[in-house]
């Protein structure tokens, strides 16, 4: 392995997560800046309850109705997401436990749910070029962010054999993506993840408070027979 | 029934109509001259104030529902305006909040003050840009709430386009009807302006409706009665245009042995506020009642049928106003279930024979608590309950709501969206549609009489009094 290929996948690596690391502190410190709305009426369900229902929603496809008639649209989003995670625990192991790459049923297992989410990431561009609604509400950072996920994705299948004796560029390709996803990453739309708590704990909590989530499908007992 | 599709640029460019705003300067509207209502003013920096007025309101909550959208185009196909305009992008509920959202970015948020273009930040460059925003807050949106519990994220769209709204009601850039109601809010302490002596006379007629029907001189709707069980508060529209209903649940009260009063002032349960986003509207109406149920020491509220007034006083009325809940206060269903349960009131079902179907409201389903306790009711009072699909939280709004009903510019948008409700009741077959809104008896007999459907609209109280078994009576009969 070259030395720029090792400097590439350690020490840029650190020093992008830790640029983006102090980038989600201020912003986390940011957000806190804005007060909380504080509840001051009596609660008919529990708080507690509808946060947990709420950050659960995610895995309940059939909680949401926009998620129980497009199922398809689900299933992309679950791929899309796995391979977010298979791409981010790739760029873990491979500077620090290569051998784990040595296994070629590993190597597959990251390669397919790279190559779907590749896919999804593809058929999501597509969607959001040829849907008018899409279209209409796209920023050009929606654009760049899904593309560039997309595209990192495919550097992700490439480099997951770790054949760095035989080419270095699929390597090179996919670290040097991750460094630039690693600095864009908190000025984008990708960030949401860090929101997602946010929105969903205050929508659970106010939800829960009012006994409407967990959502209600029938059968469950009315108020006014204790 | 019309096909006619809008032309959405007629709604989102409909011009700011001051005629009431000038004629209430005439009056010298006493709501107006305090600075209580807004009125605009062409000659100050409405874009500035704007800005500086969203700075101040942004809570944790709000920033996180305006960073934390990802543009997936979900929330259009939970939207009855873009179900109903599917060729129409700009009915998206992520394109309604955008309008906020750019604001938001390109003033508060890091990258939309860095790189505008990139994450689409802008800020209004004139009053007719705020003019068109109003048209899009107000005319395209009934913050029903279907959009926000089907976000993936959780993003609270309804609640932007609310405080959008809250920010051009106090530059006084707001329909005419807003404005109207608002002062009239302002002035009589509920939103129809009913004057107290209106107010009282009608209780005293319902009185002497229901003492005729009872054959029962005693029957007393007593004002202001101190140390009773509850204080039972109304919807100005009752007075208005059905105090039937008043007369019903006084009547329900009586046979069951209640103890209740209703107050002279304070007894408005609607609020306004929570349609033109104005908090501080908001707090006054809903204090006005809370203190009217300390000053009587009622041991409880109980808010008769209405969505936003059930929200508004239930939940949202207390933190407008910071108002610590110091007495419970519940939903009139609630008390009817009491009695049913209890035995306290009989109730006969074959008297409804009739199919009936349940309109779920936005604010009682989706903002309250309330889906299965209608539902009790009606299984107990009816022969023939049918279920509409989708129903509960997933129901579609009668197309009333927030406040649609008093902005007459949008009515032929809102009726053309209507479609997704009539089709919806079309297919249940029933005759009768029963709500526990009066907001929604409005808006879903507008869209029955625009699509000639071959039905009703009725409350849960019309068809408890119909089933409601009088003791004395019947043993006459």
């Amino acid at each position: 392995m070259s030395e720029f290929l090792r400097i590439l996948e350690d020490e840029v690596q650190i020093v992008a997560l830790l640029f983006m690391a102090t980038v989600y502190t201020i912003r986390l410190i940011w957000m806190f800046r804005f007060k909380a709305g504080k509840e001051v009426t009596e609660p008919v369900g529990s708080p507690r309850v509808g946060v947990a229902y709420s950050m659960m929603n995610v895995a309940m496809p059939w909680a949401m109705e926009s998620a129980r008639k497009n199922l398809s649209f689900y299933v992309q989003f679950v791929i899309f997401h796995l391979g977010v995670l298979m791409a981010i625990t790739a760029t873990l192991i491979l500077p620090y436990w290569p051998e784990f790459f040595e296994s070629e049923p590993i190597v597959r297992i990251f390669q397919l749910f790279m190559g779907a989410a590749f896919a999804v990431g593809l058929i999501r561009l597509i969607r959001r070029i040829t849907s008018p609604v899409m279209r209409l509400i796209s920023t050009p950072d929606d654009y760049f962010s899904v593309a560039l996920l997309t595209a990192w994705f495919a550097a992700g299948v490439f480099a997951m054999p770790n054949q760095y004796e035989v080419s270095e560029w699929p390597l090179i390709l996919f670290f040097g993506m991750t460094t630039l996803f690693l600095i864009y990453v908190p000025f984008s739309k990708i960030s949401h993840y860090l929101y997602y708590p946010f929105t969903r704990y205050f929508l659970g909590k106010t939800m829960g408070h009012r006994g409407v989530f967990p959502r209600k499908k029938g059968g469950e007992k009315p108020a006014g027979l204790e | 029934m019309s096909d006619k599709t809008i032309n959405i640029s007629d709604v989102v460019n409909l011009p700011l109509d001051l005629k009431e705003q000038k004629k209430a300067l005439e009056q010298k509207s006493t709501a107006v001259l305090e600075g209580k209502v807004k009125v605009y003013d062409p000659n100050k920096d409405n874009v500035k104030n704007l800005l500086e007025m969203l700075k101040n309101r942004l809570s944790r909550q709000i920033v996180s529902s305006l960073v934390g959208c990802v543009h997936c185009g979900m929330c259009s196909d939970s939207c009855h305006y873009a179900l109903a305009r599917p060729h129409d992008p700009t009915m998206t509920p992520a394109y309604k909040a955008d309008q906020i959202r750019q604001i938001f970015k390109r003033y508060i948020d890091w990258t939309g003050r860095i790189f505008p273009w990139w994450v689409h930040a802008k800020t209004p460059k004139n009053d007719e840009d705020l003019n068109r925003l109003k048209n899009i807050v107000f005319g395209t949106c009934s913050g029903c709430r279907r959009c926000t519990l089907n976000c993936p994220m959780g993003v609270d769209t309804a609640t932007l386009v609310r405080l959008t709204r809250g920010l051009l009601t106090e530059l006084g850039i707001v329909p005419e009807g807003v404005f109207v109601v608002d002062k009239d809010s302002w002035e009589t302490g509920n939103q129809m302006g009913v004057s107290q002596e209106d107010y009282l006379e009608t209780l005293e007629w319902q009185q002497e409706e229901v003492q005729a029907e009872l054959d029962d001189p005693n029957f007393k709707i007593s004002i202001d009665k101190e140390d009773c069980d509850f204080m039972y508060t109304v919807n100005p529209r009752e007075i208005k245009y059905d105090p039937r209903s008043i007369g019903y649940a006084c009547k329900i009260f009586h046979i069951a042995g209640e103890s209740w009063t209703m107050p002279s002032f304070g007894w408005d349960q609607t609020n306004f506020g929570l349609f033109s986003g104005d908090d501080k509207l908001g707090g006054y109406i809903a204090k006005n009642l809370y203190e009217a149920a300390k000053r009587l020491r009622a041991k409880r509220i109980v808010i008769s049928e209405c969505g936003h007034g059930y929200r508004s006083t239930r939940w949202e009325g207390y933190n407008w106003a910071k108002y610590k809940q110091d007495i419970p206060s519940e939903s009139v269903l609630i008390t009817l279930i009491r009695y049913i349960n209890q035995g306290l009131i009989k109730v006969d079902p074959s008297r409804n024979p009739l199919p009936i179907t349940y309109h779920d409201s936005c604010n009682l389903a989706r903002s309250g608590d309330i889906t299965e306790e209608p539902r009790w009711i009606l299984e107990r009072i009816c022969t023939d309950f049918r279920e509409m699909y989708p129903n509960r939280s997933d129901n579609f709004c009668c197309t009333g709501g927030g406040g649609a009903l008093s902005m007459v510019e949008y009515k032929p948008l809102r009726m053309e969206v209507a479609k997704i409700k009539a089709d919806q009741l079309k297919a249940t077959g029933a005759k009768l549609v029963c709500t526990s809104c009066h907001n929604c008896v409005d808006g879903l007999s507008d869209l029955i009489k625009h699509y000639k459907l071959d039905m009703q609209v009725v409350q849960i109280l019309d068809l408890v009094a119909e089933a409601l078994v009088i003791p004395e009576k019947d043993e006459k009969k």
